[in-house]
């Protein structure tokens, strides 16, 4: 409960800062939606030359596009920590975050989070709701709420493999290419799994399970029953890597050597 | 248990690989590396009481900072036993750093680009300071502190020594009864060095607040340290009243004096022939620092004895700082080891 207020505080805090350099924030938000719909003409250009890609049409393939853009929203809103080995490690701001009592996972979080980000998830339903509307899927009462824990499963997915990521910096410091790499393994996530051959896609299922963010959890809505197994598995996996990357990170704090000044 | 800080046989190591030269060594280095352990804490133990201020000093890389953090449960130890308020630092860290106070002197506990009172209000969130304490307690600490106009500033348009004010009030929020400096007066000028060190020794004449602090400024210690700690190679080599390291070491006094023309260490070595005197060369030719028993009938022969065969320009006789006390013994403790 009090770890839910101070993420009030810290948020409202956030606004308060942002608002004083609305030019930023503009600018910010603008080159979001530039970046999606960069994507998003990529995906219609494809199908300007094909309109079935092994079995998806152009439509159910915007619509895992739409989809994918809501937990990759909420995973850059809040898990976007790719700079931690840079900011807390190297430069020693962990040794702060180690003198609060909060947990330090938390508190990066907290300190990290870029709620501009939370656009994305606007621009996903909308791209949701107008294939949607073209492929002519209705909605029952209950798609909501299973969209939610769906898109929670997909976020978590994202955020695990991320923060097992930056946890690699309590034990090396030096400088990897590895984020920018998962950044693009990422966005694999978001094509039917299908297509890729079968090394490929039991990487994204079961290894860096990018494919449970867009593909899987979007079969549920799409009406696909073949893959209804895996997008009910959707939050399974997230919490699985999820609380893995959390064990893996309270070790790592345990290996933290602190900047030498 | 009486001990706010109890530390028995405490260590920690780092090890770290050290590379081999050339093209040839970095391949080599792919396979097999060569892994050093460099023990920055050498086993020490340490125990302080309630209320006491203690100065934790010694060279860069004696191993200061490196106890500063297990004691604060940043790192974990390599071996040994820590309690601080009866809990164990980097075990209970959540639970246990309420109860401490920390300011680095080199990093910054508020935020960079919000006003400071809106760093405070985060803090006090975060350390779920009631509304009440809060108000009467740090409207007491801002009023010390003499902070009131700094309060809706943001932290990057602050002055170093204000900025040192506000920190030391940040730590204070959740009045911690033990205190952690690091090196909390680098850099800033006189005026506010006092201001700091008037206000230490208030909260700890207030609550009791037991302060440990590690600073290179030997003046902070000599101001507000009854006990030092020193520190040299990870080990402690000395752990007393600062007075009692004054009455050992400092027995001697100086006298330095400035000739009109230039003297040679031969000379002036030959004039004093019969007294124990060391003789250092100052600036110049011209400058020489005599370093004698603390004796009145030394000190007037040797100066009778100079005076009477060369010009003098300036005379000075001085009682030996702390400074160096600490610098002396550093030397003979190298020389021990080595």
């Amino acid at each position: 409960m009090s770890y839910l207020s101070i993420f009030f505080q810290y948020a409202g805090q956030y606004l308060k800062t942002r608002l004083t350099y609305r030019a930023d924030m503009l600018v910010e938000i603008f080159s979001d939606l530039l970046f999606q719909a960069v994507n998003l003409i990529f995906i219609l250009v494809v199908f300007g030359h094909t309109s079935l890609l092994s079995g998806w049409s152009k439509d159910e393939m915007v619509f895992i596009y739409g989809f994918f853009l809501v937990p990759f929203a909420i995973f850059g809103a809040f898990f976007n920590i790719w700079d931690f080995t840079d900011r807390y490690i190297v430069k020693g701001e962990m040794d702060r975050i180690l003198t609060r009592p909060i947990h330090s996972l938390f508190q990066i979080i907290l300190e990290r989070m870029e709620l501009e980000s939370l656009f994305g998830v606007i621009t996903g339903l909308g791209i949701m709701f107008y294939s949607g509307n073209k492929l002519g899927l209705s909605l029952h009462w209950y798609d909501p709420f299973v969209f939610v824990v769906l898109v929670a499963g997909g976020a978590l997915v994202y955020a695990g493999i991320f923060v097992a990521l930056a946890s690699i910096g309590f034990w090396s410091d030096s400088k990897t290419d590895i984020m920018p790499m998962m950044y693009n393994i990422g966005n694999y996530g978001r094509y039917p799994v299908n297509i890729y051959n079968r090394i490929i896609r039991y990487v994204l299922t079961w290894i860096l399970p990018f494919a449970f963010v867009g593909v899987y959890p979007s079969a549920y809505f799409l009406g696909r029953d073949e893959w209804y197994g895996y997008a009910f598995l959707t939050p399974v996996i997230g919490l699985i890597f999820f609380g893995l990357s959390v064990v893996l990170w309270n070790y790592g704090v345990t290996k933290y050597r602190g900047a030498g000044n | 248990m009486d001990y706010i800080i109890d530390v028995k046989e405490l260590r920690k190591e780092f090890t770290s690989h050290s590379s081999r030269s050339g093209l040839k060594g970095a391949f080599r280095d792919l396979f097999t590396r060569n892994y050093t352990i460099k023990t920055a804490v050498d086993d020490i133990s340490l125990q302080i009481k309630k209320g006491e201020m203690v100065g934790y000093i010694g060279e860069n890389g004696a191993g200061k900072s490196t106890t500063i953090k297990m004691l604060t449960g940043i790192l974990t130890p390599t071996s040994g036993h820590v309690r601080v308020n009866g809990m164990n630092p980097h075990k209970d860290r959540e639970q246990f750093v309420r109860s401490i106070g920390v300011v680095f002197g080199q990093r910054s506990q508020l935020w960079w680009d919000i006003a400071v009172q809106e760093s405070f209000r985060l803090l006090k969130k975060v350390y779920n300071v009631p509304d009440e304490f809060y108000n009467t307690h740090m409207a007491d600490v801002i009023e010390t502190l003499a902070i009131e106009p700094l309060l809706d500033k943001p932290v990057r348009k602050l002055s170093l020594g204000q900025r040192m004010r506000c920190e030391l009030a940040a730590a204070l929020i959740h009045n911690p009864p033990l205190l952690f400096l690091d090196e909390p007066t680098i850099g800033l000028d006189v005026l506010v060095k006092l201001k700091i060190r008037e206000f230490l020794k208030e909260i700890n004449a207030k609550y009791g607040t037991t302060i440990l602090l590690t600073t290179h400024d030997l003046s902070d210690i000599e101001a507000l340290c009854e006990r030092v700690i020193m520190l040299d190679e990870g080990k402690i080599i000395y752990d007393g009243a600062l007075r009692q390291l004054r009455e050992n070491w400092g027995e001697g006094k100086q006298i330095q004096f400035s000739f009109a023309e230039e003297a040679t260490h031969a000379e002036l070595q030959s004039l004093t022939h019969d007294h124990l005197v060391v003789w250092d060369q100052g600036s110049n030719a011209s400058n020489w620092t005599a370093s004698v028993e603390n004796n009145e009938d030394i000190i007037s022969a040797v100066i009778g004895q100079v005076v009477g065969a060369k010009k003098i320009a300036d005379l000075k006789i001085v009682e030996i700082t702390t400074e160096e006390i600490i610098r002396n013994i550093y030397e003979e403790g190298a020389v021990r080891n080595g």
